[in-house]
């Protein structure tokens, strides 16, 4: 395998210009004679989905949910960025780039990074014409907010619902092709299969989850857009059927799997609350501005809060941070939280949890002011925990959120399987190590509504199969291996349920593959995870048919590549023995304590290969070149 | 299909027609309502109103036809609607309990308005359809002086009462006339306005109940 | 503050949309009323699953009350008795110990039933599509900030556009009407200068397709608003209704 990223040349401004200019077209009245198979439908999928059919391209459409208005896109409170500068605070694409290649810890490309930040500006505009409702100033203009990581006001938001909003604007987008006849919708399928015929991707197998069939689909591209992988932790901000079946089973089919150790942990979720606990529920960051962030300084004191006295707080971003202190990154954040909380300082009920007090800023500002920015989070948090952050301080705990990681694609959004494209989180692309707020939004827009509907032509235009015949041999065997691993799953009748197998590997994942790595925790892991796959194979439950609509058979499947798939991240981050961004390996650490990059011997995306079952997969490096901006440790203190 | 026959084969379109109509009868409600207060002013009063009606001879018989139009049509649309929703939900479920949007006078539209048109039927036999020659003022003292018509009388008035309750508000958000600035509490209002028109004309029953000497 | 309650359910189950249903009776055991009510059904469908039964099938996802997939009429109200609340934001803390809930799917004739507690939803996609967006392709988008947009009017199109699309409404309204859902979509695009250009042509098309999908009629009951996770005002029905009365009398269209 060879990876070529195909960054275009020329001066980093001119070279999405440039490349879209060497990129091959494909005439109008051709279009429509394309098949383009687009799997999932949250921001990236809806608006690919309805930019492909706008420009005349035969479009399917397919999700797991009921509706493609359901993607967990939805769930994003905080915000968009954009390099619109209507603050006049300074901002430019240059330093919407430069935050943004910063704050991922010099682990992402370049080129792909500056695209981004130039697209940016065109994803608002194409938003606000479709009527999303952004937050507005009196005068009548988009109003903007500052997020974490970032000095400027550049965050476009509508209210604490801006996925949603950006969503709905994209799945209206999509229903309007669905009119028109060039996107056909299929709701309620799941991936289970990549179908590659003579090394190109011509297809995927899909499960119909009201009957149960197995069903081809065949095209001339296939475009994966299905998320990322949080749930392999089993608890996580992701949508309860968030998943890593179609990107796992396209790894399995040959496509590099990258930086899959880098996985997002947010500092302020609510804290889990006991042991049927089925997700965990983000509130905000935003709320850091105005929150303290403390600990009792005594471990084990059990007192209410309001019984501690000032003396005996600890309000531990504050001292070790000065500079930044409750606003460092989201990393820096989430593990200060841990290390508080494996000191025994930890509050609530599972003393897993750090106070976030806003006694001060009410103080301060007043109880109107401080309700008025974030009344609707502080009832939210009330409507979950029954407690009222205003009378007594919020307890927060870090929570996988979001997964940096994904498949390997070059600068055209392409796997290293020719036909199949990858966009949105489910791809590694943008964030590097580390995700900075407000940029998952525009990164799955950008893709959807501009890159992909840009280069897709040109692999398109130099193809040379015609007809795409599902009824072929490689079709009819890539179903029969899925139809085999159901039958595996409902035969097995076991004594342990899907979700007992699943808190047992997030648990797992959690201790040894979470906020922070080591060694040997990560080889304790790499042992382990193979003998919970065996037992789950041979005493896991699935009850139900496999004709009919069955939620337990979909979770089992889901579940067995995050059995899979949980080996291939603790290997990345094992082999990745430097600290960056999200991913801290205790043996790499500066004096201070604080992470420390090694740019010598890591400076690289670690793309995984597949190499069969039960073999360790084959590791190919991307060299990452920094020719604009200039490495540095980061530094919050 | 024309415009206006598709715009009414709408349920949307049915709905403001109903609405329409219910205006329409509303307000004929609050002509009668005043025309029949002034039989509190005394027997010359409203002897003079009925002798001025009677002069409007076919202006009169137009408005009849006007109102019967208006009445059918809103009956009419009611029963057709009220039939069609019942189908819009086939499986019924199992317990029923409001989630806290409805009203007595809402849930019991299609029963206050059966009582209505049963009660019109009495009503329009009492004084529509009789011998024009007797005084209306002995017609009204001879009906109404019956306790047992007037009590059937009263449930009638109090039905009306109810029904407009709910139609009042109803038929301004089915026409559309909504201002967060000039019908915030539109709903409420409307309400009691709809049960003061109800006890009011019940008032006049029970004026003329207990105190026939005092009213004509 | 966490105590644990038991509870007796009455859950429909139905094998698929054309067999016959009936109510199951289970009991909890000690459930936290820490909770949320899915969290409930989670724990006891793993029960049913190690007593070698099917759990009771039903549709949730994003579980913070925005992906709108959750929804289900207990004792008689869709997403339950807490205002303002989806059936995955009701917690447990909620019911009191020994109570019965009966649990029932959302019922309407254009929700047709799947299994147990899921329902066909798409006739909402089929009306988004017929004129729920603003006709713009990709690319073709002006400079964000031409056209300036009064704060009230963006605050107010924003509470339109809030709507997860879960069918409470419908759930709820005794004539099995989609007029908030509706209402909110021609609120939202008919409050924006974007939304003009389509602004007859959509109700037209919207309100055509409701009655085609079997949806019942208003009565303005404003058992919707009531039922609505999102509060969802029923003036955006007042705002359909005038939408569609000035478009029938005065739009030049089709």
């Amino acid at each position: 395998m060879h990876l070529d990223a195909k960054i275009p040349s020329g001066p980093l401004p001119e070279k999405w210009d440039r490349h879209r200019f060497d990129l091959k077209l494909i005439t109008p009245a051709n279009k429509r004679k394309y098949d383009i198979l687009v799997v999932g439908a949250g921001l990236a999928g809806a608006s690919a989905s309805a930019s492909l059919a706008e420009q005349g391209y035969n479009v399917k459409t397919l999700c797991l949910q009921d509706s493609p208005r359901r993607g967990h896109s939805i769930a994003a409170q905080g915000g968009i960025n954009a390099a619109k500068n209507y603050q006049n605070d300074g901002d430019s694409v240059f330093r919407l780039f430069y935050d943004t290649i910063k704050g991922g810890d010099f682990r992402s490309r370049e080129a792909n990074v500056y695209r981004l930040a130039q697209i940016s500006n065109s994803i608002i505009d194409q938003c606000v014409a479709q009527g999303v409702p952004f937050a507005r100033e009196y005068g009548g203009g988009l109003a903007n907010r500052s997020f974490g990581g970032a000095q400027v006001s550049r965050t476009f938001y509508a209210r604490g619902q801006t996925g949603q909003q950006l969503l709905l604007g994209a799945y209206g987008a999509l229903m309007r092709q669905v009119k028109l006849g060039k996107v056909t919708l299929l709701p309620r399928r799941e991936m289970l299969d990549l179908v590659v015929e003579e090394g190109e991707a011509r297809g995927i197998i899909t499960r119909n989850l009201i009957s149960g069939e197995l069903e081809c689909h065949g095209a001339h591209a296939v475009v994966i857009a299905t998320g990322g992988y949080g749930n392999a932790y089993f608890l996580s901000t992701n949508a309860m059927a968030s998943n890593v079946t179609a990107t796992f089973r396209a790894y399995k089919r040959g496509a590099a799997f990258a930086n899959p150790c880098f996985v997002q942990i947010h500092p302020t979720c609510i804290p889990a609350h006991g042991n049927s606990q089925s997700k965990l529920t983000l509130m905000s960051e935003s709320l850091r501005n105005d929150g303290r962030v403390w600990v009792p300084e005594k471990p084990g004191d059990r007192r209410a809060p309001a019984d501690i006295p000032e003396a005996e707080r600890d309000y531990y971003l504050e001292d070790k941070y000065p500079s930044f202190g409750n606003l460092v990154p989201r990393d820096v954040a989430s593990r200060n939280a841990k290390e508080q909380c494996d000191a025994g300082k930890g509050v609530g009920a599972t003393g897993l949890a750090v106070y976030l007090d806003f006694s001060d800023a009410i103080k301060r500002d007043g109880l109107q002011t401080i309700e008025m920015k974030y009344g609707n989070l502080f009832q939210m948090y009330e409507k979950i925990t029954d407690q009222n952050p205003t009378d007594r301080p919020m307890m927060i705990s870090p929570a996988v959120h979001y997964t940096m990681g994904g498949l390997w694609v070059d600068y055209n959004l392409m796997s290293t399987i020719p036909g199949l494209f990858v966009l949105g989180e489910a791809n590694f692309s943008d964030h590097g190590a580390n995700r900075l707020g407000a940029s998952a939004l525009m990164q799955g827009l950008a893709d959807g509504y501009f890159i992909l509907p840009a280069t897709i032509g040109s692999y398109l235009a130099g193809l040379t199969t015609k007809t795409i015949n599902i009824n072929q041999s490689t079709f009819l065997a890539t179903r029969e291996e899925v139809e085999n691993r159901i039958s595996r799953l409902l035969a097995t009748r076991g004594r342990r349920t899907i979700d007992d197998f699943h808190r047992q590997l997030g648990l797992l994942l959690w201790k040894d593959c979470g906020m922070t790595r080591n060694e040997k925790g990560l080889r304790e892991a790499l042992a382990r995870i193979p003998a919970i796959r065996e037992e789950f194979w041979h005493n896991v439950i699935v009850p139900g048919s496999g004709q009919a609509l069955n939620q337990s058979l979909e979770r089992a499947g889901r579940v067995a590549d995050f059995l899979e798939f949980a080996e291939v991240m603790v290997i990345d981050a094992l082999s990745r023995t430097e600290s960056c961004g999200c991913h801290f390996r205790e043996e790499s650490r500066g004096a201070d304590n604080e992470a420390r990059r090694d740019d010598n011997n890591f400076c690289h995306v670690a793309a995984w290969e597949f190499s069969g079952p039960s073999t360790h997969p084959t590791l190919h490096k991307e060299a990452l070149s920094f020719e604009n901006v200039e490495l540095s440790q980061r530094s919050y203190t | 299909m024309g415009r206006t026959s598709r715009t009414l084969s709408s349920s949307l379109g049915r709905k403001m027609l109903m609405a329409a109509s219910g205006s329409f009868l509303s307000l004929f409600i609050l002509v009668h309502l005043a025309g029949n207060s002034s039989a509190l002013l005394g027997r010359t009063t409203f002897l003079a109103y009925v002798d001025y009606l009677h002069s409007l001879g076919v202006l009169l018989h137009f408005f009849e036809i006007l109102l019967l139009t208006a009445f059918c049509t809103h009956v009419f649309l009611a029963l057709l609607l009220f039939f069609e929703n019942r189908k819009a939900r086939p499986e019924p479920y199992a317990v029923v309990k409001s989630s806290g949007g409805a009203t007595l006078a809402g849930q019991t539209m299609i029963y206050s308005g059966t009582v209505i048109l049963l009660f019109l039927v009495l009503h329009l036999q009492n004084f529509l359809f009789i011998d024009r020659e007797l005084p209306v003022a002995d017609l009204l003292r001879t009906v109404l002086g019956n306790p047992a018509l007037a009590v059937i009388y009263l449930i009638g008035t109090l039905a009306v009462g109810l029904h407009l309750s709910h139609g009042l508000w109803s038929l301004c958000q089915t026409l559309g006339l909504e201002h967060p600035k000039y019908t915030s509490t539109l709903d409420k209002k409307a309400a009691l306005l709809g049960l003061a028109i109800g006890l009011f004309f019940a008032l006049i029953i029970v004026v003329a109940l207990f105190y026939p000497g005092f009213l004509l | 503050m966490s105590r644990t309650i038991s509870l007796t359910l009455r859950i429909w189950r139905q094998e698929n949309g054309t067999s016959q249903g009936a109510f199951e009776t289970y009991r909890t055991g000690p459930i936290s009323t820490e909770m949320s009510f899915l969290e409930m059904l989670d724990v006891v469908g793993e029960r049913l699953t190690l007593e070698g039964k099917e759990p009771v099938a039903f549709d949730h996802d994003c579980r913070e009350g925005i992906c709108g997939m959750c929804g289900a009429v207990v004792n008689g109200q869709a997403h339950g008795h807490q205002q303002g609340t989806t059936l995955c934001q009701l917690h447990m803390r909620h019911f009191k110990d020994g109570d019965t809930l009966v649990i029932e799917p959302f019922r309407s004739r254009a929700f047709p039933l799947i299994k147990d507690l899921v329902v066909d939803r798409s006739a909402f996609d089929s009306l988004i599509a017929e004129g729920g967006y603003v006709s713009v392709n990709t690319g073709g988008a002006i400079e964000a900030n031409t056209l300036a947009i009064p704060r009230k009017i963006a605050d107010l199109a924003l509470d339109a556009a809030e709507c997860i699309g879960c069918g409470a409404c419908v759930a709820a309204c005794p004539n099995g009407a989609a007029m908030l859902f509706v209402g909110a979509k021609v609120s939202h695009l008919a409050l924006l200068p974007q939304g003009q250009p389509e602004r007859s042509r959509r109700v037209l098309a919207m309100v055509r397709k409701m009655d085609e999908l079997g949806f019942g009629s208003c009565g303005n009951r404003r058992e919707c608003e009531a039922a609505c996770p999102k509060r969802i005002s029923i003036s955006n029905v007042a705002r359909l209704n005038r939408e569609f009365l000035k478009a029938s009398l005065l739009a030049d269209e089709e």
